[in-house]
């Protein structure tokens, strides 16, 4: 009964469809902006766009897209009919990009149920300016001037209906006086009255009229409405004659809380989303193979009080669906539980009965665990985008501020197939703009001279780049500028009072170009429109860090920067190895974990500072005691009487000492709660089978503190 | 003008009603079937109609088929296609293939309910009827 129907409208058609072409235009336009002129190929392709959109929107009759479409489309049905030559290709990539910007816009408004009332006027004067140009260059070079475009006029039209975005749900609830006479006429002048504002109105008793009875149940039971209408609270209030009344029940809806309602008021199908009125509405998402026909419509003869039903009962089967983003996180949720749960069961404390007989429950058990693992799979691949859009985006960005800074740059791409989980493309969108901005702004040399004395061409350039390892997904982007200077770096962050008192050489590297991830922090001395106003680059720390991912920067003076996002594949769950220190459990992701080792004493070097180090077939490997880390009583501190477990992270490692191995298992990843202080080397926690919290270890984290501590 | 106008539902008839009415003579069926009829009395009576307005969801027969009857009608009778009724279908159907079709059927426009009175109007206008 709950499922909701989303038919593509004829709007959301329309702004699928130009949105994609246009996706496609900007395509064609970014890659050829170095060219010299647009090849035939993009001429048609252009061209094709335009006229799709044009026609399309003045279907829909949205008259400002209509012109600015047509206008551009003119100049493109000159370019391919003359081919004249030197057409200033700058100019044109920016006309069309103007053209593009303006449309998009529009199309933004129509999404967020807005009136398309952009002002095209500047912008077709100045395509008609260009286009006259043009046409003037067409004669100059003796090219035929081909006969004028012909522009027909649409014969057909599309009215979009009017936003019902503003409607209001009641249920009203109307107990008349238990001598009331005729209580049934009285429901029938209210359902009578509301009628005029109503876009939709169910009543029950729905017999008012043809049954004498129901004035009985009116009277015992009292009469109930479910109202969807523009008015507000008090104007339907004045409609309702209340002379007899001894009681009206006023409450406002939800939309969602109204669709569940119909159900109690007889109505069979709940209404699908966007259609406001409701006749139409009910049964209103035809089959999606099947197109429609006329007669499909056909409506049995409406009774009274409900909704309509179609005579011709249609099945509903359909390939494709589109699913609320929020159900589908519900269901990742429920998937986690469910993992829990199974870890619950299994490992239950009961089954360690000694002498019980459990080769059957294993086997049923195995089982699960396989069902339970293909079904995250599923709906991980669900959820997987690939990031194309986004660098789409980037490519952009990288144009225009290029363009206005006046710097040559050169994007190049890879591996924009790559995909990752929804949720997070939303949350990296924006840094990524960040960082892509910055590398155009502060990281390429504004003077191509400053590059050419180094011996890098004169033309900057700018890598885009992901790929998937590891169960991480890696954004970098690389340019090939002036890179990080160290110095300076320091100096900035000293000179701020952000950092800690110390010199220079007590940092790391990696430190120092974390420096300007702190807020507070801007290398560049003057502001401008695009980067550097010294919020930022911790914002970015912020957004890639709430999704646990975080930022790594690298970089060599003159030569350039490489900034990399690493980012988890999955938030949710990962496949984890349960570990024990004195009385408390941790848990290791499997992925990080190099090998388990027991050594003896003797291949621990201690340095005089107190630290520790592992010596495993001829390497050195730092060592931390956990249970020293944080201060576990009751372990073991032997370390032949415990386990040396070797974690290896992007190249370096580290060799942690447990007591003992607990098991395998799915862990469902779960921040650690805000009022917990944050320790460093754990980066989330899980509940484990027998119903206990474990600990995850970070890694990175734990790396980055032992770097820290030297 | 002379308009047809054909909807069910009292509230969404007393609504068009009193919008078209201020364009000319407004005759009001209440299924597909009526709507047929009225438009082939009209034909017959030599007073056809300059404008209908379907609803799609009808009993008897729905805005598609009266649509289609209309149109062939037009075309057994040899009307030219200047001369053919205008039809708005009025509906919140508005499924783009639901609309495409309707184009396919022959109609002139298609205004999704609630109805946007403004551009209806400026339909209309870029139909000549007004």
């Amino acid at each position: 009964m709950a499922e909701e129907f989303n038919t593509e409208s004829m709007l959301d058609m329309f702004l699928y469809e130009s949105g994609q072409l246009l996706e496609k235009l900007e395509g064609i336009i970014l890659e050829k902006q170095d060219a010299d002129c647009f090849d035939d190929a993009d001429i048609n392709e252009i061209f094709r766009v335009m006229h799709t959109i044009k026609g399309s929107s003045g279907v829909l009759m949205y008259e400002n897209i209509t012109k600015v479409t047509h206008k551009l489309e003119d100049v493109f049905y000159y370019l391919r009919e003359s081919h004249p030559d030197d057409v200033p290709h700058m100019e044109l990539v920016e006309k069309v990009l103007a053209v593009s910007d303006f449309v998009t816009a529009e199309l933004d408004k129509l999404k967020n149920g807005e009136t398309p009332d952009g002002d095209e006027k500047e912008l077709v004067e100045d395509l008609d300016e260009f286009l006259g140009r043009l046409k003037g260059e067409i004669k100059k070079q003796g090219i035929q001037m081909p006969q004028a475009n012909k522009h027909v006029e649409p014969t057909q039209f599309y009215i979009t209906p009017v936003a019902g975005e503003d409607s209001h749900f009641y249920r009203i609830s109307i107990h008349y006086r238990s001598d009331t006479q005729m209580s049934n006429l009285r429901a029938y002048s209210a359902t009578y009255a509301l009628k005029e504002v109503a876009e939709d109105l169910l009543y029950t008793p729905d017999d008012i009229l043809s049954n004498e009875a129901s004035a009985d149940v009116i009277v015992a039971e009292g009469f109930h409405m479910l109202l969807q209408t523009k008015s507000s609270k008090e104007e339907v209030i004045a409609l309702i004659d209340s002379s007899e009344a001894e009681e009206i029940n006023f409450d406002e809806l939800t939309k969602t809380e109204y669709g569940n309602a119909l159900g109690e008021f007889g109505r069979e199908q709940p209404a699908p989303e966007p259609a406001p009125v409701k006749k139409d509405k009910a049964d209103a998402a035809p089959e999606k193979k099947e197109a429609p026909k006329p007669g499909d419509y056909v409506v049995k003869t409406k009774e009274a009080g409900k909704g309509k039903t179609l005579a011709k009962n249609q099945p509903k089967q359909q390939s494709i669906i589109s699913v609320n983003v929020e159900k589908m996180d519900s269901l990742m949720d429920l998937i986690g539980e469910l993992v829990i749960a199974e870890a619950v069961v299994l490992q239950n404390p009961d089954l360690k009965v000694p002498g019980l007989e459990l080769s059957n429950f294993q086997k049923a058990s195995g089982q699960l665990s396989k069902i339970t693992t293909e079904l995250q799979e599923v709906i991980m691949s669900m959820r997987m985008m690939p990031l194309t859009n986004v660098f789409q985006k980037m490519r952009r960005i990288v144009f225009d501020v290029s363009r206005k800074l006046g710097k040559d740059i050169e994007l190049e791409v890879v591996g924009e197939n790559t995909e990752v989980d929804k949720n997070i493309i939303e949350h990296i969108t924006d840094p990524l703009m960040h960082l892509v901005r910055n590398s155009v702004d502060h990281g390429i040399e504004e003077d191509p001279a400053d590059r050419t004395s180094v011996g890098k061409s004169a033309k900057g350039k700018i890598v885009l780049e992901a790929k998937n390892e590891g169960g991480k997904v890696y954004i970098s982007v690389k340019d090939d500028g002036k890179g990080l200077n160290k110095e300076k770096l320091y100096q900035k962050a000293l000179d701020k009072g952000l950092i800690e008192n110390k010199p220079m050489n007590e940092f790391t590297d990696k430190e120092i170009f974390r420096f300007i991830t702190l807020p507070g922090f801007s290398t560049k001395e003057e502001v401008t429109e695009y980067s550097g106003r010294g919020v930022g680059m911790d914002v970015v720390v912020k957004n890639i860090q709430s999704i646990s991912g975080r930022l790594d920067i690298s970089s060599v003076e003159f030569e350039g920067s490489e900034m990399t996002l690493v980012i988890p594949l999955t938030l949710a769950i990962i496949n984890g190895i349960v570990v024990q220190v004195g009385n408390s459990p941790f848990v290791i992701e499997t992925a990080s974990i190099k090998e388990f080792v027991r050594v003896g004493e003797d291949s621990l070097i201690h340095e005089p500072s107190g630290e520790e180090y592992i010596v495993l077939r001829g390497e050195c490997f730092p060592f931390i005691r956990l249970n020293e880390k944080y201060d576990l009583p009751d372990s073991i501190d032997k370390i032949e009487e415990g386990i040396v477990v070797v974690l290896e992270h992007e190249g370096s490692q580290v060799c942690v000492l447990i007591d003992k191995l607990l098991q395998e298992q799915e862990i469902v990843v779960k921040p650690i709660p805000p009022y917990v202080k944050k320790v460093k080397g754990l980066s989330g926690c899980t509940q484990l089978g027998d119903g206990s919290i474990a600990l995850i270890l970070d890694i990175a984290g734990l790396l980055m503190h032992d770097g820290e501590r030297r | 003008m002379k308009i047809l106008l054909a909807e069910d539902d009292f509230a969404s008839r007393k609504f068009m009603d009193k919008q078209l009415s201020r364009y000319g003579e407004c005759d009001v069926m209440v299924d597909g079937e009526e709507a047929v009829d009225a438009f082939m009395m009209a034909l017959e009576d030599d007073e056809p109609y300059d404008l209908a307005c379907l609803d799609v969801m009808m009993p008897v027969m729905d805005g598609y088929q009266v649509l289609k009857a209309i149109r062939d009608i037009e075309a057994q009778k040899g009307i030219p296609k200047s001369k053919r009724v205008k039809v708005i279908m009025t509906t919140a159907l508005n499924d783009e293939r639901n609309v495409k079709m309707a184009f396919e059927l022959g109609c002139e426009a298609y205004a999704g309910k609630p109805i946007d009175v403004e551009k209806f109007e400026k339909v209309l206008t870029k139909l000549g009827l007004i």
